[in-house]
Parts: structure tokens; C-alpha cells; sequence
């Protein structure tokens, strides 16, 4: 099983779903016996989330229109 | 065998569909709504000039967002391309600079008490190097292996750069919880 060092190192890839199914499995062993590491975790995918729903604009109507004739053309 | 090519309007379509996301993501690089639109707008004229190089059924999103990253370089950094250079801030997390402030590990609430514009402004601080791998990969959810094609860098700096801007902005949202009294910055320990 990893140690916490190994975990910590993962987190990034944990969050960002890029690990294989026995790597995620590997590591969710390791969370499941580690309060700091899944705390760790948590709090690595909480900002995670908060950075996707802090800028979430939408395109100006007046753009959208001006590009709906550019691409008819 | 003949390529896959899209009906026009059918690309037309599909382009718009990515409109508000090339938009944010034009925010967050020019960080003016003006330059933002003019990007965007420059973008899609290209994306139409070179629509033949699309394959259909390919990542239509990844395809805009590398033709826009390459305007944005092009345009505004061209000068700036071979000087940005990516400080060491060493290993920082939030995590572990809370943790031993607070003398706990800290709730993920902390994180709902940031303001959304703080975060904004953070990630818009970042150099740009960092900023567009946070923009690909934490807002619009590319995998690393997109992310490298867009960026035309392999997977392990898109992996270390995304380590690195995800560390810068854990500082910068720190002192901001520390500045606005979200965490205690270990005023009450220690002392
Ligand atoms: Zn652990």
C-alpha cells in the first residue's frame, strides 16, 4: 500500500481523473485508512471545483450575433 | 481513404456551441472584455479560414482553443514568449500552511467562504504559462493529453506547470483568506 508521500504525489492526477482504475484503487486504499491524505484530497478537489465555477461568463449576445454572420459567410 | 469533412453549416453549428467557453477562456488570457471578443472574434475567422484541416468527429473544443492560444502568443506575448519565465515559489499548499496555522487540518467550508472574484483574480495573476494550463485544465475540464496537444508540450510539463500554478494560486488565496480574516494566518498561534 502506498505510503502518504506516494498518495500526496497522486492528487493531483486523482482529481484531474487521470489515473487507471488499479491506480485510483491503489489510492483509495491508501484514503480510506488516511484522514490528512482524503482531507488533503477533499480540499485539493474543492478548489479544483471552486476554480471551474469562479469564472463562468458568457459570451456577449453582440458577439454571439456578429459571429453567426461571420460563419454564414 | 478519404478525410471526414464536416457540412458547413453543421461546423457553423458546432463552432458556436464552444462560444462561451473560448470566451471565458479569452477573459482570462487578455483579462479585458474587448481584447477578450477581438480574440475570440479573430479565432472563429481563423477556425472558418482553416476549417478543411478539421477532421469531423475530432475535439472540435481543442481545436479552437489551440487556434486561439496561438493567436493570444502570437499577439500579445510575442515579445514577451522567450522572457516569461516560471518562478520557483517552492512547494507550497494551502493545505499544509492552514493546517499548521490553524493547528487542524481545514474543512473544505474554508473554500466556500473565498469569493469567487478572488479566485478569479488569482488565476488572472498567474503568468501566463501557468495560466492557460489552469484555464484548459481546471476550468475547462481538457485531459492532460489534450491539454499537451493544445499547448504542443509533453504531458509531464503540462503536469509540472499544472503543480506548480495550482501551488501559486493556493499562496495567493491564502494571504487573501489571511488579509481578510477567512483564516486566523496564525495570528492566534504560536505566538
Ligand atoms: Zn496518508
Amino acid at each position: 500500500m502506498y505510503d502518504c508521500e506516494n498518495c500526496v504525489r497522486r492528487l493531483d492526477q486523482l482529481v484531474d481523473k487521470e489515473l487507471s482504475g488499479p491506480e485510483v484503487e491503489e489510492v483509495h486504499l491508501h484514503l480510506g485508512a488516511c484522514g490528512d491524505c482524503t482531507r488533503r484530497y477533499r480540499f485539493q478537489e474543492g478548489l479544483k471545483r471552486l476554480i471551474r465555477v469562479s469564472g463562468s461568463e458568457r459570451a456577449p449576445d453582440a458577439l454571439r450575433e456578429r459571429l453567426r454572420e461571420q460563419l454564414k459567410a | 481513404m478519404a478525410d471526414q469533412q464536416t457540412e458547413p453549416a453543421e461546423f457553423s453549428e458546432e463552432a458556436i456551441g464552444h462560444l462561451d467557453a473560448l470566451y471565458r477562456g479569452a477573459l482570462r488570457l487578455t483579462r479585458d472584455p474587448d481584447r477578450a471578443q477581438d480574440l475570440v472574434q479573430d479565432t472563429y475567422a481563423r477556425a472558418l479560414r482553416y476549417q478543411h484541416s478539421y477532421q469531423a468527429g475530432t475535439n472540435m473544443k481543442a481545436w479552437l482553443f489551440a487556434i486561439m492560444r496561438n493567436l493570444y502568443w502570437d499577439r500579445f506575448q510575442k515579445a514577451n514568449r522567450e522572457a516569461v519565465s516560471i518562478d520557483d515559489i517552492g512547494e507550497f499548499a494551502l493545505y499544509d500552511q492552514m493546517r499548521d496555522d490553524l493547528g487542524e487540518g481545514p474543512e473544505t467550508e474554508v473554500l466556500d467562504r473565498i469569493a469567487r472574484s478572488e479566485v478569479v483574480d488569482a488565476v488572472e495573476k498567474l503568468n501566463p504559462l501557468h495560466r492557460e494550463v489552469v484555464l484548459l485544465v481546471d476550468v475547462e475540464g481538457f485531459a492532460y493529453k489534450d491539454a499537451a496537444k493544445i499547448l504542443e508540450v509533453p504531458i509531464g510539463t503540462v503536469m509540472s506547470r499544472l503543480h506548480r500554478a495550482r501551488q501559486q494560486l493556493q499562496k495567493d488565496l491564502f494571504d487573501y483568506a489571511v488579509e481578510s480574516g477567512i483564516v486566523g494566518g496564525g495570528l492566534n498561534s504560536r505566538s
